[in-house]
């Protein structure tokens, strides 16, 4: 988590530490390593080296086929709309959250937490048998022509549930801890609400929120379950990403499955890699605004 | 976050979308075609063909769109509102589930198209490695010590339950039909599983992809894609004594098609595919057309003569078998008992 | 610009747990008055709602003639120094004590200069110059303590209010800052209230004291007063400590007066 890194007084290495515990601390960290290694770190390499498989001309030849761009195409529109949408709702809902008292707030933690317990099938499911042609809005969405799931604002729906957690969860327990004495202030000193939540409240969680958004984008992109059970499949057109992958792959088109996969990948690392460039650039100011006084 | 970036990023999302619905609004017709998996490269041909021919007899370019996927799921999403116009699937009884859910079919539809609406059959047939080191020639060798089988999960995949029907007619007919001697001979067969895929492409990438089990019990048109895909030296076709017949129909989804304006352009695909031209690219791409006469003999000679038993004739239909060996706590619930 | 602060009959629950049970309390134009009590006496509760951060279920507060019930939070114009001081942790200080002006409504906006050298006056009085660029965590307990009064006093407040002054601070800076709160007092002459647990800083701070005791004003009165006569048996065994000190003191250094103006 973005804000973990606040200054803790590091207790002193008592003087006594032994061959014995630099032996157990050499095998945790050993062993944390390969780990790494082994979970993370070779499927990654994995997936670049399989899409290299048959060299460069046929990775960006697997990029030429219209079915995948398209499917590119999806996946970038569905994350521009979700990621915004959820960046907004779960903004308010934390700022309801940890600075308000009000009948149901638990019961709205609760309802936040959902998406993260259930699986992204039943979440997906969810959908269809509120907007499926045997659904409960199914007649009514028919008679008017409207077409919900098995079209982009199915997948739209699929990706919003699933990742409406991610920044209601990062910036709940830090707005929590950061309490409303500031926002009290802040209006004490005679500014409007408005005034208050974009120079008091929004600051002091910017790099929560920052953080929170680019895990959405993550999820949202890369989400498969929910949206394979909304999707339809149909090519070009209702797949997105992660289902052409699997589709590609189902072809015996590894390359192609794996060029889509390492673009996937490719976007998750340049996320990280953004992330860490901005701790990096802005270290002192989250330092500052982690701290409590 | 600035505001003001914050907002034009909201607007560009708008305007992508906007321009997305535009683009589909504008194009001439399309058509939706829910199929099932192993159909993927036959209607690849097939539209194309279709499309080229539509357009020289009518003028217009119609864009047909395919939908993949397993044949139950495929005829669930259908009922729950994907907008076919036209579904090729595995079994009859998928079909029927739509008729019956949605009425956007009528019930007879079977009867709208020669051959039961079965424009191509395909059978089961064994993929060993290549030299067939297991020496395995019938389905009698399945069952032996040491031999790993690859078949999908009966429960969740319509191709499952071809190969289990194929193999039940065959124990049956060599075991005169002792319904208990044939129950433990299917039991002994599943022993030899190792994993069971919940679909047929599953089970196939299991077997060629992921090198796993010493043969795979496949559709026949599947065991010929693989050979194609991975290289006919690295895998041999194994044709056993007894199959089954398999009829995948299809049907126009009339409902649907009449509201999307599709409903001469639907029905006309599915004409063509009894046509001389949809024949030939069923037979090319590995099903066997019922109509052989205007399709390459060198793609006919690849289908071998075997006896094939029917499930229609042999047991009862797809309602009754289904209710006999596959509903919860029938016959493959009975003697599946998972090795690990 | 001090005015009188009058509380009529204020009552406030939270749940099931009454915080304030018909409290009253006049504090004259420029007066120091610390509120003392053990904590959960409510003591807390009463300064939030004379500041309007708590809404009272009944009872009345007026700054001179204004009726604070219908004055907006902006209105009501207090000086408030919360316990944990409150900084915006991601301004400057110079931003943290230039807020209250920034956030008037453009037409009572003084200019940047303006705004400037108000700040850079108002640092002078708290004794931080040249400490405008830092952030509030660079700086100590008892630097930021100031800031916060910098802060409330930027905005010419009616009434100050101050939650547990030095509560965060170690024992030292206290006993300097007390003074100096003291002293700062009797120059500006703001009509101020104070929140404390701890009867020393109440009685060499304060000119007159209020005890509370679960919810209700004990006593009012000089630290004289109470020490010579406390009202109520709770108020006699709450400052026993300093009636005894109190007692030695007089003993050994006649004549002297604690605590008085």
């Amino acid at each position: 988590m973005a804000m973990s890194d606040r200054v803790l007084p590091l207790a002193h290495t008592p003087e006594r530490a032994n061959s014995e515990t630099a032996l157990t601390k050499v095998i945790l960290i050993g062993l944390a390593v390969l780990f790494l290694v082994a979970i993370l770190f070779l499927p990654l390499v994995t997936v670049f080296i399989e899409a290299l498989r048959k060299g460069w001309g046929t990775l960006f030849e697997s990029f030429g086929d219209p079915d995948t761009l398209a499917a590119i195409r999806l996946t970038l529109l569905v994350a521009a709309i979700a990621v915004p949408f959820n960046a907004a709702i779960g903004l308010a809902a934390s700022w309801a959250i940890a600075k308000f008292e009000f009948r149901g707030k638990n019961l709205l933690l609760t309802l936040i937490d959902l998406p993260f317990s259930i699986s992204p099938v039943i979440s997906g499911l969810v959908y269809v048998l509120l907007f499926g042609a045997q659904g409960w809005l199914g007649p009514w969405l028919q008679a008017h022509d409207i077409q919900i799931i098995f079209a982009v604002p199915g997948i739209v729906l699929a990706t919003v549930l699933v990742t409406f957690p991610f920044v209601a969860r990062e910036l709940i327990p830090l707005m929590q801890s950061q309490g409303t004495s500031e926002e009290e202030a802040a209006l004490l000193l005679g500014a409007s609400g408005w005034h208050t939540f974009f120079k008091v409240t929004l600051p002091n969680v910017k790099w929560a929120l920052l953080y929170g958004v680019l895990l959405c984008n993550a999820r949202a992109m890369g989400e498969f379950g929910a949206v394979s059970v909304v999707s339809g499949h149909i090519r070009g057109l209702t797949n997105t990403m992660p289902l052409h992958i699997e589709i590609l792959y189902n072809e015996y088109n590894f390359v192609g499955a794996f060029a889509v996969a390492s673009l996937l990948a490719g976007l998750a690392l340049f996320t990280l890699l953004a992330k860490t460039v901005l701790e990096w650039r802005f270290a002192g100011e989250i330092a500052a605004t982690a701290r409590r006084h | 976050m600035r505001l003001i970036t914050r907002r034009s990023i909201a607007l560009g999302a708008a305007a992508l979308f906007l321009s997305f619905g535009a683009t589909q609004a504008l194009a001439d017709r399309t058509l939706l075609n829910v199929s099932y998996d192993p159909t993927r490269e036959f209607y690849k041909e097939f539209n194309a063909a279709f499309a080229a021919d539509w357009k020289a007899r009518t003028g217009e370019t119609i864009t047909i769109e395919q939908s993949h996927g397993g044949s139950g799921k495929q005829a669930r999403a259908v009922i729950d509102g994907l907008q076919a116009d036209v579904v090729t699937l595995a079994l009859a009884g998928d079909i029927d589930q739509i008729a019956n859910k949605t009425g956007k079919l009528p019930k007879d539809w079977a009867a709208k198209l020669p051959h039961n609406s079965a424009p191509y059959t395909s059978t089961i047939v064994f993929l060993v490695r290549k030299g067939n080191p297991k020496g395995i020639k019938d389905w009698g060798d399945l069952v032996k010590e040491g031999v790993q089988v690859i078949t999908p999960n009966p429960k969740t995949s319509g191709g499952a339950r071809w190969n289990y029907l194929a193999a039940w007619a065959y124990a049956a007919k060599q075991l005169g039909g002792d319904e208990t001697k044939v129950k433990e001979w299917i039991a002994d067969l599943y022993r030899n599983v190792p994993v069971l895929d919940t679909g047929a492409r599953g089970s196939t990438t299991t077997f060629a992809q992921r090198g796993i089990g010493d043969v795979l019990i496949s559709w026949e048109n599947e065991a010929f894609l693989v050979q194609k895909e991975f290289g006919a030296d690295n895998f041999d076709i194994v044709v056993p004594s007894l199959s089954i017949l398999a009829e995948p129909p299809v049907a126009v989804v009339t409902g649907n098609a009449k509201a999307k304006n599709n409903l001469d352009v639907a029905e006309a695909y599915l004409k063509f595919l009894y046509s001389p031209e949809g024949q030939k690219l069923a037979a090319r791409n590995f099903f066997r057309p019922v109509d052989p006469s205007s399709a390459d003999p060198a793609d006919l000679a690849r289908f071998p003569k075997v006896e094939l038993v029917s499930v229609d004739k042999d047991f009862g239909g797809w309602a009754k078998a289904q209710k006999d060996f596959f509903a919860d706590g029938a016959i493959f619930d009975q003697i599946y008992r998972p090795t690990n | 610009m001090s005015v009188p602060v009058r509380v009529r009959n204020l009552e406030k629950t939270f749940g099931r747990y009454p915080a304030l049970k018909g409290v009253s309390l006049d504090v004259e134009a420029g007066e120091l008055v610390a509120l003392l009590g053990p904590s959960g006496s409510g003591k807390t509760t009463l300064l939030r709602a004379i500041a309007g951060l708590e809404q009272p279920d009944a009872g009345q507060v007026l700054f001179g003639d204004l009726d604070a019930n219908t004055l907006s939070l902006r209105e009501r114009r207090i000086g408030f120094v919360f316990q944990q001081y409150a900084l915006f942790r991601h301004m400057k200080v110079f931003d943290n004590i230039a807020f209250g002006l920034r956030a008037r409504p453009r037409a009572s906006r003084p200019s940047e200069a303006g705004i400037r050298s108000r700040v850079l006056d108002l640092l002078h009085l708290v004794q931080l110059d040249g400490l405008e660029a830092r952030y509030p965590a660079q700086l100590s307990g008892g630097q930021r303590q100031r800031v916060a009064l910098a802060r409330a006093l930027a905005i010419e407040p009616r009434v100050l209010l101050l939650d547990e002054p030095f509560g965060a601070l170690d024992a030292r800076v206290r006993k300097d800052l007390r003074k100096w709160l003291r002293d700062l007092h009797q120059r500006t002459g703001h009509t101020t209230l104070f929140v404390t647990h701890d009867q020393d800083e109440a009685f060499e701070l304060a000119g007159r004291i209020a005890i509370l005791d679960h919810g209700r004003i004990a006593q009012v009165g000089t630290a004289q007063d109470i020490l010579d006569r406390p009202a109520t048996p709770f108020v006699g065994s709450f400052i026993e400590g300093i009636a005894r000190r109190e007692a030695q003191a007089r003993e050994w250094t006649k004549p002297h007066v604690v605590a008085s103006r």
